[in-house]
């Protein structure tokens, strides 16, 4: 299906992933909820409030996932708020360690987050020399390429901005183009093209399949079950951390879909 | 999962045929990849392990690859320290030399804690500009890697570039304040001397010493988030016990508590730039060696503590 014919090495692993668990910490996690203070006596009101000094807590956001993924395979990410697919996405792009389990990925992984803005108080420009240089290009490859990421994000004279004045759409394409520019080996894309224009959001499915045809590998992580139709033959459905079904988008969307019916029903 | 007789109807014209939601989750199951079988898997596809720490030569190699990001992460934001407000860059010269005007009026004329100087206002110049470098480096260098959290999430790159870009950063910022102090030292009443050639050099010794206590700083308040807090009131104790606007000898005598409060590592970055800048401090070997031994020892024990917890970086 889809670039599988096309890309050259489409039988060799790009992700392995195995028995992948995270557990991280969450600061200023305290439970408003919880806290049934009002209806004891004075002693244990503030024995209660001094408890939950620190206010934080772990989340054991992926459980183990275990998954291999080939050249040139785009595969997309389901599952409700919260079931940990950014978490598993960001593990798999290396910036998330795994607290059991392993993964391995080829070449450089390259994110693409919902906030996507790198460092707000600078400009677009500078941030677009910046994030070339973290992606591995040297500051000639970046000068050389400027223009055509300036011109791909379509944010104008926006560029010469710090990058607090943009909205989100602007800072999401900007970083879209940063991101594409370098080629990665892997692409991932977390709900960042969420943001964009139906305009903008044609462009980067044309720019996602030119990517493909490079035999990279591209992740999506969205709600809209069309545009993971759109851009994905292979669908990963995760469930409370696990993941519970991984198929062709057709087959795991579709099921996908039904458990949401009866759930409602 | 089963689904109801109404849904399969809806369904069978694409999948031509009726199955239940059982046959599509088992055809779907995710694969059972035990850890040695996904070893060999991804040996053969030579794919690189990710979250696992390089060897520390590799490790530095790898910053070293990433010096162009560095520099520019560095300018940028020196730049941009001073943007945010209508005089622009001219604060970063402004701001010193305020500071000085406060700190003369209330150690030089109120307090009086000029003795043991011949030039107190070149002293306290000079204790206030280098010491204000070591302090901003010290206090963004904690905070070098959770204050850029955004690139941590969203970018690969060996996490000791935030440390160094930092306290480059804070070099850059206070570049136009040692340009001011040396146009202030001769204005002070110091007579010229080939000596201040080797302000530089000090400036490049206090730097290293900075950038070894920022990979130290940053990597226990990334562990450690509350030890950001307690970052600005240790360099408040520093700027009081190390010689700023009064001479150690000359206060604390010359015993174990007077080499000690002299040979710390702020204190000597001061020592040195008053022996490379005023008359009154001859060059001593003493000053000189301290600064390059607390350098060389701060930054290398400091790159490898940072290297070791490189792979937890942003993870919470």
């Amino acid at each position: 299906m889809g670039a599988t014919d096309v890309a050259p090495d489409a039988t060799t692993p790009s992700v392995v992933c195995s028995g992948l668990d995270i557990v991280y910490t969450v600061f200023g996690a305290k439970q408003k909820g919880t806290d049934t203070g009002g209806e004891l006596p004075l002693v244990e009101r503030l024995l209660a409030r001094r408890n939950p000094v620190s206010s934080v807590r772990k989340v054991h956001a992926v459980k183990d996932v275990s998954f291999v993924v080939n050249h040139g395979e785009a595969v997309g990410i389901i599952g409700r708020n919260g079931s940990g697919k950014s978490t598993l996405l960001r593990a798999i792009a290396g910036l998330m360690p795994p607290t059991n389990g392993r993964v391995w990925a080829a070449g450089r992984p390259s994110l693409l987050g919902v906030n996507a803005v790198l460092l707000t108080g600078l400009t677009g420009a500078k941030n677009v020399m910046i994030g070339g240089l973290a992606l591995g290009l040297t500051p000639a490859q970046v000068r050389d390429r400027y223009a055509g990421i300036v011109d791909f994000s379509g944010i104008g004279d926006f560029v010469d901005l710090p990058m607090s004045a943009y909205s989100s759409g602007m800072g999401a394409r900007l970083r879209f183009a940063i991101s594409t520019a370098a080629a990665p080996d892997i692409l991932m894309i977390d709900e960042a093209l969420a943001t964009g224009d139906a305009e903008f959001q044609a462009r980067s499915r044309d720019r996602i399949a030119e990517i493909r045809r490079d035999a990279s590998t591209v992740f999506l992580v969205s709600h809209s079950n069309a545009a993971i139709r759109e851009s994905c033959d292979r669908v990963l459905w995760m469930e409370q951390g696990r993941l519970v079904m991984d198929g062709p988008t057709d087959e795991v969307v579709r099921a996908y879909e039904q458990s949401h019916r009866k759930a409602t029903a | 999962m089963t689904i109801g007789s109404d849904q399969v109807v809806q369904d069978v014209q694409d999948v031509q045929e009726v199955e239940s939601g059982e046959d599509v989750a088992e055809r779907n199951r995710p694969v059972a990849l035990g850890p040695e079988e996904a070893a060999a898997l991804a040996r053969a596809a030579g794919l690189e392990e990710l979250g696992v720490r390089p060897g520390l030569r590799g490790y530095v190699r790898e910053v070293w690859s990433y010096r162009h990001l560095v520099w520019h992460l560095s300018s940028a934001q020196a730049w941009a320290t001073n943007q945010n407000n209508y005089l622009g860059q001219l604060w970063a010269v402004l701001n010193p030399l305020l500071l000085v005007g406060s700190y003369y009026l209330i150690f030089g004329l109120l307090l009086k804690t000029r003795g043991g100087t011949s030039n107190y206002i070149a002293f306290l110049t000079i204790g206030i500009f280098v010491f204000g470098y070591s302090a901003s480096a010290i206090i963004a260098g904690s905070r070098a890697v959770v204050g850029q959290i955004g690139l941590v999430r969203a970018l690969r790159f060996p996490r000791a570039v935030l440390p160094i870009s930092v306290t480059l950063t804070q070099f850059l910022v206070n570049v136009p304040a040692f340009a001011v102090l040396m146009v202030m030292i001769p204005l002070t009443g110091e007579p010229f001397s080939p000596h201040w050639l080797l302000f530089p050099v000090a400036l490049l010794l206090q730097s290293l010493i900075n950038l070894g206590l920022a990979f130290f700083l940053a990597r226990l308040v990334n562990a450690a988030r509350d030890s950001a807090n307690l970052v600005p009131v240790g360099v408040r104790l520093a700027r009081y016990v190390s010689g700023v606007f009064f001479s150690i000898p000359h206060y604390a005598g010359h015993g174990l508590v007077s080499a000690l409060l002299l040979y710390q590592p702020l204190a000597v970055s001061m020592t040195t730039a008053r022996e490379a800048l005023m008359d009154q401090y001859p060059l001593t070997w003493g000053s000189w060696v301290a600064a390059a031994v607390w350098g060389v020892v701060l930054c290398a024990s400091g790159l490898v503590f940072f290297w070791r917890g490189e792979g937890r970086y942003g993870s919470n």
